[in-house]
């Protein structure tokens, strides 16, 4: 029997896995809750993250794992204060980038020294301890964009996007070579793929994307190849308008929300990506679990033959009936 | 004058905020909304035209774009920060009570969630359109809510949540404020939110976009 790693590779390589559509949802906050813990706990410690995403994995049959947290490990290895609460994502109030100034005084971390980072560095070693390869783990950073915004607070960002070109290029240049020291660590501690997180850029029109976010995606994406890991790259909300520059950027694999055509994207990014989604994560919530199946079934036949991960178009909610994820696990079984 | 309304609505809709912004770019080097709305004052326009020829026009063709995806949250933002520096000329006639805002319209992003983009850009949006807005900030609980309608009354309310976790904390905001201060307007949006949820949980309007706020309003004040 094949492990769910040699499948993944299959599908990497265009050969379509008979038998089931492989299937990951992002996990978070509903990982705790099944597990019986706190989002606060999965948060601040890896070996609670590995063993509720294990948990879950066993559960609903997973086909591969993740890191995935929230978006503040780097802001925090930048220096900013990230505090806990129980049951929501964590919180980090503090806008430690006002200035050119502020920008020149920031010093890229060493991602080992930071407690964050390194939380997540070894999370993934204990992953690879556990599954042995056999699995493939999704380790996680922040695009470019989200972490200036981290930084500088989205709303000032998005404005100096139209104001102050100086202001954007170096902080987002910092951003990446800490995206990318973070990526090589997870992946020299076992990932074999690498989440890249920029929800901001659905925000952002196509030129302003090419402008200051597109490089500096491909640069970060041919990176993490040259470090032997595949890419995926995750932004919420409605891409469709990007879809043409990110077909240039060599992606391995591609989160796809719910606004997102998944035929249009495979016309537009073609065959070898593989696109994963895309189910409104509010229905997987709100809908029977038979519902849940059927749409998850109408997704997987249509994309029979092509490269695709069946997942929700964004995090599974904490509310979430277990029996309607079990439902999309079932219906991408052949 | 109108030629100069005309300017300062091309200013807000392009989001020129004065002579030093360099954005847009083919705009580097002119007046902006600030120079503009102030020039309309000193040569002796109504402060109430400023408003409703200028300033309000300037938002609605940004609220439209946005709404339309020809615009993006950058240039809304811009477009913002251009009104309201133009406005901060204006306050002196509000206080005077010479210029009358249309309504008050309270608005916050509910309990358990820290997400501010949506309700800022509502917020700025429907002040733009003439409203005064009462920012409650984020993670705001029912009972700010209540207090805040209490202490506008007739005042309209916006709830904005973009987690899945924190829309269902709206339910109990919208049936406190129903509760304590009946007939009260109560709007809901954000990314999660739709008008199956709004039915749900009894609001009394739901957008996907800002400027069907702003629309809404309109059609609802006396």
């Amino acid at each position: 029997m094949m492990t769910k790693a040699q499948l993944f590779n299959l599908l990497s390589e265009r050969q379509i896995p008979d038998g089931k559509t492989l299937f990951r949802p992002i996990l978070m906050h509903f990982a705790a809750r099944f597990s019986g813990k706190t989002y606060g706990q999965f948060a601040s410690d890896y070996r609670t993250l590995v063993d509720y995403n294990l948990k879950a994995m066993d559960h609903f049959d997973l086909d591969l794992v993740g890191l995935i947290s929230d978006p503040y490990r780097e802001t925090s290895a930048f220096g900013a204060k990230v505090s806990f609460p129980d049951e929501a994502v964590p919180v980090c109030k503090e806008i430690i980038v006002n200035s050119i100034k502020d920008i020149k005084k920031l010093k890229n971390p060493d991602v080992y020294k930071g407690e964050r980072t390194l939380d997540r560095i070894n999370g993934a070693e204990l992953f690879q301890k556990e599954l042995k390869g056999e699995v493939p783990v999704i380790g996680w950073i922040e695009g470019p964009l989200a972490e200036a915004c981290d930084l500088a607070g989205i709303s000032n960002m998005l404005m100096y996007l139209m104001a102050d070109p100086d202001f954007c290029h170096m902080l987002m240049d910092k951003c990446v070579i800490t995206a990318k020291d973070f990526a090589k660590a997870q992946i020299e501690a076992g990932c074999q793929i690498i989440g890249m997180g920029d929800a901001i850029c659905s925000q952002i029109d196509a030129y302003t994307y090419d402008t200051y976010v597109k490089n500096r995606h491909k640069e970060i994406i041919d990176y993490i190849h040259e470090c032997g890991g595949k890419v995926k790259l995750h932004i919420c909300g409605n891409i469709t308008h990007h879809l043409p520059s990110i077909s240039e950027l060599n992606v391995d694999i591609l989160d796809l929300d719910y606004q997102v055509d998944l035929d249009e994207a495979y016309d537009v990014v073609g065959p070898d990506v593989i696109r994963c989604g895309n189910i409104n994560p509010v229905l997987v919530e709100e809908r029977s679990a038979q519902e849940i199946y059927e749409a998850s079934k109408m997704l997987v036949n249509k994309e029979k033959g092509r490269k695709f991960i069946l997942s929700a178009g964004c995090e599974i909610t904490v509310n979430t009936k277990p029996e309607n994820l079990m439902a999309m696990r079932n219906a991408s079984i052949f | 004058m109108e030629e100069l309304f005309e300017k300062i609505a091309h200013c807000v809709e392009f989001g020129k905020i004065n002579l030093a912004s360099p954005y847009p770019p083919d705009m580097k080097g002119q007046e902006g909304a600030d120079e503009l709305t102030k020039k309309a004052i000193d040569e002796g326009a109504d402060p109430d035209d400023v408003l409703k020829k200028g300033l309000v026009v300037g938002m609605e063709k940004i609220g439209v774009k946005f709404r339309e995806n020809k615009v993006f949250v950058p240039q809304v933002l811009m477009s913002a920060k251009a009104m309201s520096t133009a406005m901060e000329h204006l306050k002196p006639f509000f206080v005077s009570g010479h210029v009358k805002r249309k309504g008050v319209f309270v608005i916050g992003t509910v309990a358990g969630d820290l997400h501010d983009i949506g309700k800022n850009l509502v917020a700025m949006m429907v002040e733009g359109s003439g409203f005064e807005v009462v920012d409650l900030g984020t993670d705001v609980n029912s009972q700010k809510f209540v207090d805040a309608v209490k202490q506008n009354p007739g005042c309209f309310v916006g709830l904005s949540a973009l987690l899945t976790t924190t829309m269902v904390n709206m339910e109990k905001i919208v049936s406190d404020i129903k509760a304590e201060i009946p007939g009260t307007k109560v709007l809901i949006g954000g990314a999660p939110v739709s008008d199956d949820f709004r039915q749900k949980i009894n609001a009394d309007f739901y957008s996907p976009d800002p400027q069907g706020a702003v629309d809404y309003l309109n059609t609802v004040v006396v």
